[in-house]
This record gives structure tokens, sequence and C-alpha cells, in this order.
């Protein structure tokens, strides 16, 4: 994943513009994760941490307080909806935006996501622009 | 009853004239009067008078020939007198012609005839005839040698017959009614024993139906072995454990009938918790609260066997009536579903499987390709353009076979759902037109799109109606041929109540939309088309051509079809091309407003 994330080239930050947002991404399949990271960056955002599972996800969460967490639906350890409740229960992490992701298409599925607390959702498979936009969307506080 | 009414008038008692009454009552006197002659020719009898015995016995044979005449003429009241007024003269005329006393004993058949016949009026006849015979003799014999000149014998004798007379008629009258009433009895009780012969050949019948039929019954639930069939009184005891309900719950007939409750074979958390819902006591009345609501109640219920296992069994629950239409008890019809169940769950898991395994490596495929194909990536040759679209396109393919395998599990497993709203239908039209142009471009074919220039307006979820008519719509393109044409036509209609469609405005139809989709194809062979909605199923000209597909595509637009409260039409011709129909009905602001269809 670090070699897909070198060969992107990352956009140009001069000294004056404000810090980019952060962003956590959590997916247990190192591809998608890598392609999340590569349209966070694409974004304009700064993952701050990319894990694999729903417990370091929390956690990282927890530690890092990222302006967005990008987040799997289903993932060991905890899932995104389980991580996200977590995340608004928490009156330290309450604030953090979150965005999931899940191979779960259906009307019920984006409710349940909705229901969870996520500020989106999305279906796999995205389209990358599409996930840009959302990021981007999501953390446009931060960018402006 | 029936006596009573056959006792009850002095003309139904009254014995009917036998047809020669006259006749027989004569005869007696009749044969008297021949033995008197026997007397007479053999001596025992005197003969004082030869001319006057003669003339007694002539006339004595005389009435007895004029008896059977009497018979034989309507005065036969009247003549009945005549007889023995002639038979007193007879014995007149003998005892004056023989002088003898003994000859009185002729008397006795004439006043018999007279006392014995119907009515009273015999009697005095009698009596008069008597006293006439006994003293004619003396009147014919100018007093010399009366045989009975005795006052008091002629005070007594007709005395006598008149008493006698009278007794001997009441008595016989008496007899001659009660003869009736038992003859009228016999004939009732006869009756009587010819309906309870019947009444018992009928119930003997009905009895013999009736255990036919119970034993009908009864073997056809003991042929029941896959489903338990249990029958309870009102308060759930046991009435009736057919062989399923033994094998099920691993209790024999014998164990269960009158001993136990239905309620002891269900889960006690399972009926507290639905007790809870429908705010009834816990125990039978929360196992019939729905049957005793609605009349009948199928839901899955946890039966506990003998064992313990816990076994899944949909239930359908119905109360049962007596003979007489009173609330008897409840039958429990239950079919195993545990291993239903189960499958249900797995299949379920599959779903969730396929969905996240195919999806998910689909998602990077497709992401992949989007980073490479992107313009403001590193510059591709044409070729490796021309590839990558290959790829893509067939991820795009593969991501839709998943879309469907999917759609078509939550179909079948009732958990397809709609996102309802107004959609107007041209648009959908057109943006299936506009998703195929492409591809119908490169196979040849020719689309063109008919729909009215006003919106067309149905409720439903825009998204499923599109991929309904994608459906159709790709099909049509695949299984055209180049040079061909599809059409893509979109017209309001009306709906009679009988189901037929119009294409005028009439009282009591319904507005509604047609889209169709017609095609210049290979057509279906007649013998397939009605298969064509089931899932999986291709038509033989599909698979001869090689036209890709899996046979999901009709069968998810007639489920949307379906869900939608519409009807998906086929006709079709082999070599010459293939119609589907999509009919929906409108939205309310077309039924409000019926000119808005025009």
């Amino acid at each position: 994943m670090d070699d897909v994330l070198s060969a992107i080239p990352g956009p140009a930050r001069p000294l004056d513009v404000p810090t980019p947002p952060r962003v956590l991404v959590a997916d247990d399949e190192d591809d998608i994760r890598a392609l999340v990271c590569l349209a966070v960056t694409r974004a304009g955002g700064a993952v701050v941490g990319a894990v694999a599972d729903g417990t370091t996800a929390l956690a990282a969460a927890r530690s890092d307080l990222p302006d967005l967490a990008v987040l799997d639906v289903s993932m060991p350890g905890a899932t995104g909806l389980e991580v996200c409740m977590a995340l608004r229960g928490d009156p330290a992490t309450a604030g953090i935006r979150v965005l999931l992701l899940s191979a779960g298409a259906s009307p019920d599925d984006v409710a349940r996501g909705l229901a969870a607390g996520a500020d989106a959702y999305l279906a796999k498979p995205f389209q990358v622009a599409a996930l840009v936009q959302r990021i981007r969307a999501l953390t446009a506080g931060q960018l402006a | 009853m029936t006596v009573a009414a056959t006792t009850g008038g002095t003309a139904a008692l009254r014995p009917r004239a036998p047809r020669f009454a006259v006749f027989a009552r004569a005869l007696p006197a009749t044969a008297m009067f021949a033995a008197a002659s026997l007397a007479l020719a053999v001596g025992l009898l005197p003969v004082a008078d030869p001319e006057l015995v003669a003339a007694g016995l002539a006339t004595a044979f005389l009435a007895g020939g004029v008896a059977g005449l009497v018979d034989r003429t309507p005065a036969t009241r009247s003549g009945a007198l005549v007889v023995p007024c002639a038979q007193f003269a007879a014995v007149a005329l003998l005892c004056a012609g023989t002088g003898s006393v003994a000859v009185l004993f002729l008397l006795l058949g004439p006043v018999l005839a007279l006392i014995t016949a119907p009515g009273r009026r015999g009697v005095p006849v009698a009596v008069a005839g008597t006293a006439a015979t006994l003293l004619l003799p003396g009147l014919l014999t100018s007093g010399a040698g009366l045989p009975v000149a005795d006052s008091a014998a002629l005070l007594l004798g007709p005395l006598a017959v008149g008493l006698g007379g009278l007794a001997v008629h009441d008595t016989s009258r008496r007899l001659a009614r009660q003869a009736a009433v038992i003859e009228r009895l016999e004939t009732d009780r006869a009756g009587l024993l010819a309906q309870v012969r019947t009444r018992a050949d009928e119930l003997d019948v009905a009895t013999r139906m009736l255990a036919a039929r119970a034993q009908t019954m009864t073997s056809v639930i003991d042929a029941v072995t896959e489903q338990s069939i249990i029958g309870t009184d009102r308060d759930g005891v046991v009435r009736v454990w057919n062989p399923g309900a033994e094998r099920m719950l691993g209790l024999p007939r014998t164990d269960v009938v009158r001993k136990r409750s239905i309620v002891e074979f269900h889960l006690a958390e399972e009926l507290a918790e639905i007790a809870a819902e429908a705010g009834t006591e816990a125990g039978l009345a929360a196992l019939v609260h729905a049957a005793q609501e609605r009349g009948s109640d199928v839901r899955d219920w946890t039966y506990v066997a003998a064992d313990g296992q816990r076994r899944t069994v949909a239930v359908a629950v119905t109360p049962r009536t007596d003979d007489r239409g009173v609330h008897a008890g409840w039958n429990f019809v239950g079919t195993d579903m545990t291993e239903a169940r189960a499958t249900e769950r797995m299949k379920d898991q599959f779903v969730s499987l396929i969905s996240h395994e195919l999806r998910t490596p689909l998602s990077s495929i497709l992401g992949y390709l989007e980073l490479v194909m992107d313009p403001d990536s590193e510059p591709l040759t044409d070729e490796q353009r021309q590839y990558l679209t290959t790829v893509e396109r067939n991820a795009q393919r593969l991501l839709r076979l998943v879309g469907d395998l999917l759609f078509t599990a939550q179909v079948e497993a009732g958990r397809f759902t709609l996102q309802p709203e107004d959609v107007d239908l041209a648009a959908v039209l057109r943006a299936s037109e506009e998703s195929v142009r492409v591809t119908a471009a490169t196979a040849g074919v020719q689309v063109t799109v008919d729909v009215p220039d006003e919106a067309l307006v149905v409720p439903g979820d825009a998204v499923r109606l599109g991929q309904a008519c994608d459906n159709l719509l790709s099909n049509a393109v695949k299984f055209t041929p180049s040079g061909g044409r599809v059409e893509l036509s979109l017209r309001a209609a009306w709906r009679l109540p009988d189901g037929e469609i119009c294409e005028d405005e009439h009282p009591g139809a319904e507005p509604v939309a047609r889209l169709a989709v017609r095609d210049t194809g290979m057509g279906i062979p007649a013998g397939e088309q009605g298969q064509m909605f089931t899932r999986f199923f291709r038509a033989s000209t599909a698979q001869r051509n090689a036209v890709p597909g899996v046979g999901l595509g009709l069968s998810i637009t007639k489920a949307i079809t379906t869900a939608h409260g519409g009807t998906l039409d086929l006709e079709s011709a082999e070599g010459e091309g293939t119609t589907f129909t999509i009919t929906l009905p409108c939205s309310a602001r077309h039924r409000d407003h019926p000119a808005s269809l025009r």
C-alpha cells in the first residue's frame, strides 16, 4: 500500500495553505484501502492512518482525532457501523465526520448506515471520482 | 292420534253391508224351513191342513228366493224387511197347517235376520212379526185347535223377542264397531310397522355411511405422516393426535390424547412473548388469539419434542365447531420448517457472502481501471485503451450479473422493497434508450422512441422501473439482428374492471400506462413463451444464436412490474419479432384528472 501511495503524486502544498484535512481510512481489503487512500490524496486530504480492522480504527480515531473517518462496514473486530456508533457516543470523537463504504447497496443497508450516525454512505463498487467528490464535500470546512 | 281419528265418527265405524247381506241373513231361516219340510215329509210333524202347510212352505221358499233378488236391487233396506215378514207369514201358515207348537222354532230364522240387520227398525218388525205369527194361526183356523191360544204367550213371546232382539242388536252393533276399530288398528299397526322397518333401514344405512365417513377421515388423518394434525378441546386438551404429530413430537397417541395440553409442546418463552404482544394470558390464549380474531392464523411456532428437541413448525390454527355449530376446540396443523428455515438462513448468508466477496474485488478492478484510464494519468496507447475498455465492460457486466443475482435472491426471500415516488415513465424510457444507444448502433439495430409530450406519471421506484425498462430494451437489441428495428413506445390507456385494456375512457375504468418494447428479432417459440419469466430459463433461439445472458432479466422485470401492481405481457412470433408490454396503474393525479392523459 505504501508503494501505491508513494507512486501517486500529491497536490502541491505551499507553506501558506491551511493544513489539509486529516483522514483515517479503515478497510480490511488491502487493495480497497489503498484505493481509498489514493482518493483521499486526490481530494486534498492527508491520510493519518490506514488500518484493517474496526478495533484498531476506533483506537486510531480516539488517538488521532481525524477530521474524517472513511470506514468499511464489514470489518473484523468491529464493523464500520459499530465504530461509527462508538465515535458518536463519545463526546471527544462525536465531531468526526464518517463516510461508510459497503458492499451492501440496498436501501435498507444505506438506512442502517445513516441510522448509525454516518454522514455519508457509498456502495461498492464506487467510482473513484465519486469518492473523491464525497471526501471533498465532507471536509469542505477544513479545506476552506 | 291415529286411533282417535278412526274412532271419532259413527259413520266411519258403521260396518258396510256385505254384498249378499239379505240373502245371507235369510239363509238360516230357509235352512230351517227345509228341515221342517223334511220333518213333515217323514211324519215327525203332523199335517192338519195340507193346503195351509203347502202355502206355508211355498211362502218360505219364495221368501228365500226373493232374498237373493233383493240383494241385487237398489231398495235393499226395504227388501230386507220383506223377506223376514214373508217368513213370519210362512211360519204362521205352517203353524196353522200342522197345528203344532213345535213349528214355532222356525220363528228364530226371521227374528234373527231382523235383529241382526243394520239399524234398530228390524226389532219392532220382529216383535210385530212374532205377535202376528202367534195370532194368525188362530185366525186362520177360526179359533179351533189353536196351537197358541194363551194370551200370556201372545204377550210374552213378542216381549221376549223385543227385549232379546234389542240386546242382540246392541251387542252385535258393539261387536261390529269393535271389529271395525280392530280392523282399523290392524291397518294402522301394519302401516306403522312398515314405517318402523323403513326408518330402521334408513338408520342402518346412515349409520354405515357415518361409520364409513369416520373411517375415511381417520385413514386420511393417519395417512398424514409429514404434518402434525392436533385437535384439542376448548381448554387445549389434546383429542386428536395423528402419526405426523407422533413423529414430530416423539409421543404415541395413547400417551397424549385426553392427557396432555397442546401448550405443553410449545416453548413457554415464545408463548409469553406473543401473549405480551397480543395482551393476552400466556398459554392457550396466546396460541389461538390471532385465529380467534381472524378465523385462522398461520405462523412459525417452536415445538418442543418429548426428547427436548426444538423444531420450527409453521402451524395453521383454526377453530373447530361441533355438529350444532358451537365452538368445540381448536385444530393445529403443523409443517416442520426446521430444515427449510435453516436453508433460508444459509441462503441469506450465501447472498451476503456473494455480495461482499464479488463486489469487493469488482470495486478494486473498476476503481483502478478508472485511475488508469483517467485522462490526467499517464497517456495510454489506443491499443491499451481498447483492451482496458474491454476489461471495464466485462467488469461492469459481471457487476450487473451480481446485482441481478442479489436482486433475485431478495425477491425470492420477500425482502424486495420499493422506494415509492412519482415517476415520469417518458423520462425513464428516454434514459433507457440513451443507455442502449451505443450498443444498438454497434449492433446495427435502429432504436426509435415514441413517447407523449406530456409527462405520464406512475407511482413507483424510479431505479427499479428504469432497471425493468433497461432489461427489456437491452434484450430487444441483443435478440435483433443487424438491420432490424426496436421500437419503444409509451401510451396512456384504460383498464376495465375485467382487466381488458382499451384506449378510450370508460366509466369504472382505471387509467394505466402502457410501455411497449417491440423488436423485429428472432422471436420466441410458442411452446417456450410461458416459461420466459422463469428464473434462469433461456429460449432455444437464444441458445442457438449464442446470445449472451443467464436468464434473469425477464424474471426480474416481471418481479418489478408485479411489485408495482402492474402486468408484463408477451407477444411473439418466431422469426418475426417480440413485443413486451408493461402495464402500470397511473398516479393519483391522472386518476383525479383524466384529462391529463389526453
